[in-house]
């Protein structure tokens, strides 16, 4: 993401990091290049996320949980407590007075509880994974899918499709599994309102409503919450560029 | 704008001074190591070593002339030669389960393969001695090793202590040593002789009493040790407990500790963050995690495995004050001594923050992580993080994942 002083967005560009983050961090900029005209020679940067140590170029590069904090702060500045969802794990952070993290909790070393979890889900029940949570929302009867361990849910899933469950009774089970997962987690930072959600898995109406159901609590989500990381690392770049 | 020409910037700067000041006892501590591995060659040949626990009362088959090797620290050789998996796998294949302490696994692996093992193995012991002060596993760890060698087991059974002792448990436990007191007479045909016993409790008094200073210098701002340095040097104490050869290297040890401190030199070079560590560490990648941190200023002046090896044996009868001794260690006394123990060290020590290895093999050293993040945070004021992963298996350790948690940490903190 690219951003002017004021904090006004000039470009931003999202892909999959794939095989190479070195390609992707190039890709990344050459996106950002295109879309502002602008030449990035001489401007601060400030890296982020799990590829961040490969952007050896950069002023800085701060993890993501820092950076989620302050790009959430900077959104909505009565939010308490962020739920971050992504691709590769999962986090809950508690907001500070600054948007800077106090005390924060990940998901462990298994996929369960991160948008890979719902990937591997939608393949097996072969829908695109866009479509997996609003068919969640169509279920009359949510299957019960026990396990957290990505592994273990799979086999489980295979056996509900084998028991005749229908793909939304199914798709809302793989949710409730989900959101109770990473409800655990939130209650280990302990969950104060109000409560933000961010990653791509946010997007997710399927995941929000169950999640939203075990927390008892209704979840702000920003308009594009995958680039609430990459804000909060441009808005540190313009603090370190200060 | 083009990344590999940015890159390139990067490597033309010259190199710079290593984050960390290297200890010259460690020449002194290899060699000592050696040839205490090389005494356990000799003592199987001649039918006199035991395979000890780590916090046995190494004091009694000391006094009987034995020679003790300790499965543990093979178990740390094995993960830092990085070739846990391997030796791991070779216990997956006889049916051991893969949730089992990779202690445990390594060393039963290293017994069905010693000439695919570091060091080829530990030597065939005479008597397997284990004690639960630790955790519960090593029982069935050394009844397996047992059947695969035929050396016999004997277990000094320390049942969990809340509080005090009281006197029937401190009676039982005394009656366990007596039993191994005949099992060690009868084993290695020789009679006891307590004077013996109290002379080898001096012994280990005095080296333990100079570790101790050791760890208490790092009050010292800066930290005159890191947290490797600290679990590479307890080798001797852990091993050599009791003998003249632990005082030896102690007192070099603690003569450079306190020339450090005199000096004003830290065990890196520039002190910024000053963390508590728990639990055994990741000794496949143990250089490479702390030297990182290093050169982001951090130092680990205390943490709470190697403080595990600071108790005095009392003077008095000799079997009742082994028996108070090693009934207290702290991990056998539940999770509030340990919370406390962690709360005064962050308190003496000044530390900013602290990190808690999630330990998947030791069960009962993580066991309550989560909850001692929150009362140490709550007591103290400082945060922390735990990080999940292993000490010896490194198929269990996502060092990404390790990084970012420590790096949001210290975000936190600077």
């Amino acid at each position: 993401m690219l951003i002017d002083s004021t904090g006004k967005v000039r470009a931003r560009y999202l892909l999959a990091t794939g095989a190479s983050a070195k390609k992707s961090i190039q890709r990344c900029l050459d996106e950002l290049v295109s879309q502002s005209k602008q030449d990035l020679s001489g401007i601060t940067m400030i890296s982020t996320g799990y590829g961040r140590s490969q952007a050896n170029f950069v002023s800085k590069s701060v993890t993501e949980i820092t950076c989620h904090g302050i790009g959430i702060h900077s959104l909505n500045k009565e939010i308490q407590t962020l739920i971050d969802v992504g691709g590769q794990d999962s986090k809950v952070i508690r907001i500070g007075s600054n948007g800077r993290p106090t005390d924060f909790e990940l998901n462990d070393k298994c996929s369960a509880g991160t948008g890979r979890f719902l990937e591997v889900m939608a393949q097996v029940l072969e829908i695109p994974i866009q479509e997996l949570g609003s068919l969640a929302l169509k279920a009359k009867s949510p299957s019960v899918i026990s396990s957290t361990c990505t592994v273990f849910a799979e086999s489980e899933v295979i056996g509900r499709i084998g028991a005749g469950d229908t793909p939304a009774n199914i798709a809302a089970g793989i949710h409730k599994a989900m959101a109770a997962k990473i409800a655990t987690l939130s209650q280990r930072v302990g969950v104060v309102k109000p409560v933000a959600v961010t990653g791509g898995v946010a997007l997710n109406p399927g995941f929000r409503f169950y999640l939203a159901k075990q927390l008892q609590t209704e979840l702000w989500v920003p308009d594009e919450p995958q680039y609430t990381g990459a804000l909060g690392a441009a808005l540190l770049a313009i603090d370190t560029h200060e | 704008m083009d990344v590999k020409k940015m890159s390139q910037k990067t490597t033309t700067e010259p190199p710079k001074e290593k984050a960390y000041r290297k200890l010259y006892t460690s020449k002194l501590l290899r060699e000592t190591m050696t040839l205490h591995i090389l005494s356990t060659k000799t003592a199987s040949q001649n039918g006199r070593l035991v395979w000890v626990t780590s916090g046995f009362p190494v004091e009694i088959p000391v006094a009987f002339d034995t020679v003790a090797a300790y499965p543990e620290q093979y178990g740390a050789i094995v993960g830092s030669e990085k070739c846990g998996p391997l030796l791991c796998g070779f216990a997956e294949e006889l049916g051991f389960s893969q949730e089992l302490c990779s202690y445990a696994r390594s060393s039963i692996g290293s017994v069905k393969k010693p000439e695919q093992s570091p060091l080829t193995g530990l030597p065939i012991p005479q008597a397997l001695l284990a004690c639960n002060n630790i955790c519960g596993t090593v029982l069935g760890w050394y009844e397996a090793v047992s059947e695969m060698t035929g050396a016999p087991v004997y277990l000094v059974d320390t049942p969990p202590l809340e509080g005090d002792q009281p006197p029937h448990h401190l009676a039982y436990v005394k009656s366990n040593l007596e039993g191994l007191i005949t099992f060690m007479s009868e084993t290695f045909n020789q009679p006891y002789d307590e004077e013996k016993l109290l002379q080898v409790a001096d012994l280990s008094n005095t080296a333990v009493n100079l570790w101790t200073k050791s760890l208490e210098a790092c009050k010292n701002k800066p930290s005159p040790l890191n947290c490797a340095d600290r679990f590479l040097s307890m080798a001797p104490i852990v091993a050599l407990r009791g003998t003249q050869q632990a005082i030896d290297f102690y007192q070099a040890f603690y003569g450079e500790v306190k020339e450090r401190v005199k000096q004003g030199l830290g065990a890196i070079r520039e002190e910024r963050v000053r963390l508590l560590w728990d639990n055994i560490p990741p000794w496949f990648t143990i250089y490479n995690f702390f030297n990182t941190l290093a050169k982001k200023g951090v130092v680990f002046p205390a943490d709470s495995y190697t403080h595990a090896w600071s108790a005095n044996i009392p003077r008095g009868e000799a079997l009742e004050s082994i028996a108070q001794v090693y009934s207290k260690i702290w991990l056998n006394k539940g999770l509030s001594a340990k919370i406390d123990k962690m709360c005064n060290l962050i308190k003496d020590y000044e530390l900013d923050g602290f990190v808690l290895f999630s330990v998947r093999s030791c069960k009962r050293y993580s066991l309550g992580q989560m909850v001692t993040k929150e009362v140490i945070t709550r007591r103290t004021g400082v945060p922390g993080v735990i990080i999940e992963g292993d000490m010896v298996d490194s198929q269990q350790y996502n060092e990404a994942q390790a990084e970012t948690r420590v790096d949001a940490l210290l975000e936190m903190i600077l």
